[in-house]
């Protein structure tokens, strides 16, 4: 097995608004996609991926409909609602910020002080 | 925000869905990483376990979905208010008077609040009904507070006061209304063209009255209310242009108004134009306005009273500066007044309805004192079970969310009771005659009502839950475990808190006894008061005769004489006799009289006085005393010779040393012509006119009714039978001369002045309710407080016993801190009495405010009230066996 990291905490829902962005996905299948983009890289604790995805209906920036999954089991599938793909956008855009930020403080070589 | 109350909403609604989606969601997952596992060649079983440890208790997950949709919060509310429920349903005797106290209470602040709500508070049913004004002339030197305004005033501030966009005048009436023999007396109003957009509601059918409509060869149309059109023209939208026989003449309906017009206190039905001749328009006329033609204006946008004022002023002054009597009017301090039109119309009740819903409140306050007492008697039953709750684990929040949850359950239930209690209340005014007060046909209870007091109780269960959650949180827990008592003990505050309760109870109980007495001893005064006649076994009755078949006196005073005479012989009969105004009519206009030989003293200005003119044998009828000279007969009022009679104060203000008998008045502002001039025959008793609470001492001249005839006027019947039996024969009578006219307003007597004292009896019944409640809730939180002090120290006085201290030492022992407390409550209790007494001045009539005798009889009644509270637990006290006491625990 591929070496994952822990996720920051906040990620998760950042994570999960893009998985389902891509594509309607019911709660097994965003832990499948996460990992699928991640390349494995990333290890979602498969206990707070409920809650975080009731978090975020209630906020209304997904929304749950239930539908008929691939080996036809009635499942609850999750899309992004308008406020959702704002919200990802933004937190997209914050979190390449912050990791070039700290890109570059960590690149510093003693030279360049 | 919104969204996610209404996501909320949405999962409470179907809660059975939300659960059972969770569930199999999370099944749904469980199988799937199952599966994947078993084909990534994991063994069943093996996988099963893999999966339990990475997704972790799906009962704890779904705990943490719940949290995030806000679920919890509402079970826990669900959890905590059955744990209340419980707790309420084990103690039914603290929950019913705890519930009864509430409902009781806030039923009678619900009464008086729908009262102040609709007289008060909710705006007149205009556009922007604060700009609308009414402006009346005012002669407060001449006696004559209130003259209403002239049609002079009318045509000469029309267009011509730049504060006010529009103005106009009304003047209340009744019309004989419909066909020969099926004729309908109805309350009218006459209105100038600008009334209808003055007010800024109008017909909603038709148009509203031209200005060429203003002369009586003009003035053939009506306008109808919405009742009057629904009741008699079926709600005919072609109504326009019918004909309606209005005291006898035809006239065509031009409009019909909304259902929402209602102006003031007005019941009108039908609206005519107020039609005058030119000759009434004129400067002369200016100051005849005898209150009986009203003025209203509205105000410029942004225009204020004062400017609106300084306007009026201004231009009674330049007008006043050519007038031959300016100097009279002057003397008079004429002026003429803007105030706000609603503050106006409600002025008289203002301050009895601010101190009724202040005595509610106090009440009220009596109660909450009270139920705060029993709450935290009941939470220091509790303190271990508490104590032990939050070693174990319960967080502040959850201790003070608990109590809050408790007392609004209690407040709430309690307030549900309340408006039971209030909507009875609001039936038993009406049934007091309250709807006849300014405005009172609004009174109504209503969802606006409803919703206040929901409101209320929550910010009540709130209030309530302050001290105890206080109580509740001080305790230190290692305290409360290791005392050995199973209540635990009350400490220094809380036990100096229930006393001050005590002390503030008395005293607020005190405070309503006193102010109750003060209006119950104000309201006998004023019955005592003689009205000037005597009121028993008089029956009245208005009489309208329509202009159109009555054109001039001869055919009115035809008329009169025909009735007296049908009427004198009807069985039962003794007196009959016809006035244009009987006394307590509700009709207070004055007019001016001249004395032969009086000369205005420097500071003395012109006086208005009551003038009737009377026919019949109206002083016999209506039992006037005779103080000298003789009454005015039959041949009086038909013939010719000038006389008059006079009352006791008139005569006693212009022949102060001298009988009246023999002296000569004119009627009028002016010394007129010698053959004009009337004799005073007779001195009769004082009347009052405009009620029994009348202070001023108007005077009264009573002329023949020859000279003061007028299409309007009341007939007087003193019978030996019940007054109210011979209300048909008289009806009957007056149908048998003209088959058109009805008889109006027929009462006795007794109950126009019983009607008069309404505004006076209705809250001095209220009050005397209040402090009857307030004296009972005072007893019982006396009783609780003193029964808990002594079942707290049951085993020190047990103790003390063994150790020889007697019954009556141990019985005295609470009876002095009873009296300590009743002394402090009473202290307070008369320093408060006299605040309210001063707030209560203008409403009083004859009482000193500070009243000795009330404030002992409140003293004795509460003290009476309280001691026998007290003396059933400090006799328990006394009765307690040490044995017992200290083999408890």
């Amino acid at each position: 097995m591929a070496k994952t990291a822990e996720l920051l905490p906040g990620t998760l829902d950042m994570l999960i608004l893009k998985a389902v962005s891509l594509k309607p996905l019911h709660g097994y299948g965003v832990l499948l996609r996460i990992r699928q983009i991640s390349r494995d890289a990333l290890e979602i604790p498969q206990g707070s991926l409920y809650p975080a995805l009731y978090r975020l209906e209630h906020h209304d920036l997904i929304a749950a409909e239930w539908g008929q999954s691939e080996n036809n089991r009635r499942a609850k599938y999750y899309t992004l609602t308008a406020a959702g793909r704002r919200r990802l956008r933004d937190e997209t855009a914050g979190w390449n910020r912050l990791a070039s930020a700290i890109a570059v403080a960590l690149s510093t070589t003693s030279e360049e002080v | 925000m919104l969204k996610r109350f209404r996501s909320l909403f949405r999962v409470l609604t179907r809660r059975r869905e939300f659960e059972d989606g969770m569930t199999e969601e999370l099944s749904f997952h469980i199988e799937q990483y199952t599966d994947d596992l078993v084909r990534s060649g994991m063994s069943r079983e093996e996988a099963a376990r893999v999966t339990r440890r990475e997704l972790g208790s799906p009962i704890n997950i779904k705990a943490d979905c719940r949290q995030a949709f806000g679920i919890h919060l509402l079970d826990e509310l669900r959890r905590q208010l059955s744990y209340a429920i419980r707790l309420l349903r084990k103690s039914p005797g603290f929950t019913a008077t705890a519930l009864l106290t509430i409902a009781v209470c806030f039923g009678a602040n619900l009464t008086i609040f729908a009262v102040i709500d609709s007289v008060l508070l909710r705006p007149l049913p205009f556009p922007e009904p604060g700009r609308l004004t009414t402006i009346f002339n005012t002669y407060p030197k001449a006696g004559v507070e209130r003259d209403g305004s002239s049609l002079t005033n009318y045509y000469e501030r029309r267009g011509n006061v730049p504060a006010f966009t529009s103005l106009a005048i009304y003047r209340y009436g009744t019309e004989i209304v419909g066909e020969p023999g099926s004729t309908e007396r109805d309350q009218t109003m006459r209105v100038s063209p600008d009334f209808f957009s003055t007010l800024g509601l109008g017909p909603v059918i038709g148009r509203s009255f031209t200005e060429e409509e203003t002369t009586s060869e003009t003035d053939h149309v009506a306008i109808l209310s919405d009742t009057f059109w629904r009741q008699r023209y079926n709600a005919d939208s072609n109504v326009i242009g019918k004909q309606i026989r209005v005291n006898s003449v035809p006239r065509t309906v031009i409009g019909v108004l909304p259902p929402a017009f209602r102006f003031l206190s007005s019941d009108a039905q039908l609206f005519l134009p107020l039609a005058s001749r030119p000759e009434d328009r004129t400067p002369s006329q200016r100051h005849a306005g005898g209150n009986v033609i009203q003025m209203i204006a509205r105000l410029q946008p942004g225009a204020t009273l004062a400017q609106a004022q300084s306007e009026i002023d201004a231009q009674n002054a330049s007008l006043e500066a050519d007038d031959p009597q300016a100097k009279m009017i002057a003397d008079a301090g004429f002026r003429s007044l803007v105030v706000p039109l609603h503050a106006d119309h409600v002025v008289a009740i203002r301050l009895t309805l601010l101190l009724l819903q202040a005595g509610a409140m106090a009440l009220l306050l009596i109660g909450a004192v009270n139920l705060v007492n029993l709450l935290l008697v009941r939470a220091s039953g509790r303190v271990k079970e508490l104590a032990v709750r939050q070693a174990l684990g319960a967080g502040r929040g959850y201790v003070v969310s608990e109590v809050v949850v408790e007392t609004t359950l209690l407040t709430l239930v309690g307030g549900l009771l309340g408006l039971v209690i209030g909507a009875g209340g609001i039936h038993l005014l009406g049934m007091l005659g309250v709807d006849r007060l300014p405005l009172g046909s609004r009174i109504a209870f209503d969802g606006r009502l409803a919703l206040v007091a929901l409101l209320a109780a929550i910010i009540m269960g709130i209030v309530f839950a302050v001290p105890i959650a206080w109580f509740n949180l001080r305790r230190h827990l290692g305290n409360a475990l290791q005392s050995e008592s199973r209540s635990g003990t009350s400490g220094r505050a809380t036990q100096f808190l229930r006393h001050s309760f005590i002390v503030s109870q008395i005293a607020l109980a005190f405070m309503l006894l006193a102010g109750a007495g003060l209006l119950g001893l104000s309201l006998q005064r004023a019955m005592a008061v003689s009205p000037g006649f005597q009121s028993d076994h008089v029956l009245t009755g208005h009489i309208l005769l329509p202009w159109a078949d009555y054109p001039d006196g001869p055919s009115r005073l035809a008329f009169a004489e025909k009735l007296m005479d049908k009427v004198g012989p009807l069985p039962g009969v003794l007196y009959a006799g016809v006035v244009n105004n009987v006394p307590f009519s509700g009709k207070t206009g004055k007019s001016a009289a001249t004395v032969l030989g009086h000369i205005l003293r420097p500071s003395e200005s012109a006086r208005g006085h009551y003038s009737y003119g009377v026919g019949g044998d109206y002083f016999h009828a209506m039992g006037f005393s005779l103080r000298s000279g003789r009454f005015l007969t039959a041949d009086d009022s038909a013939g010719s010779t000038r006389v008059c009679v006079v009352d006791e104060d008139f005569a006693r203000y212009y022949w102060p040393n001298a009988s009246a008998i023999g002296g000569r008045l004119w009627d009028g502002s002016e010394v007129g012509k010698d053959n004009e001039a009337f004799t005073v025959v007779g001195v009769v008793g004082g009347v009052k006119q405009a009620g029994l609470t009348e202070d001023y001492a108007q005077g009264a001249i009573y002329y023949p009714y020859v000279f003061r005839i007028e299409d309007s006027f009341f007939v007087a019947v003193h019978t030996t039978l019940p007054p109210e039996s011979l209300g048909l024969a008289l009806q009957r009578v007056v149908r048998q001369i003209d088959p058109d006219i009805p008889v109006n307003d027929l009462r006795s007597m007794e109950t126009r002045i019983a009607d008069s004292l309404v505004a006076r009896r209705s809250p001095a019944l209220l009050a005397g309710l209040f402090s009857g409640i307030a004296l009972l809730l005072t007893a019982i939180g006396t009783y609780g407080v003193l029964s808990y002090a002594v079942a707290q120290r049951r085993r020190e006085i047990g103790l003390r016993m063994a150790l020889g201290a007697q019954p009556g030492h141990i019985r005295g022992q609470f009876l002095y801190l009873f009296l300590r407390l009743l002394a402090g409550g009473v202290l307070l209790g008369v320093i408060g009495a006299w605040l309210t007494s001063q707030a209560m001045q203008a409403v009083l009539f004859h009482v000193p405010p500070f009243n000795l005798a009330i404030l002992t009889s409140a003293l004795c009644i509460i003290a009476l009230v309280s001691l026998a509270a007290c003396l059933l637990p400090s006799s328990r006290a006394a009765r307690i066996s040490p044995m017992d006491a200290l083999a408890e625990e």
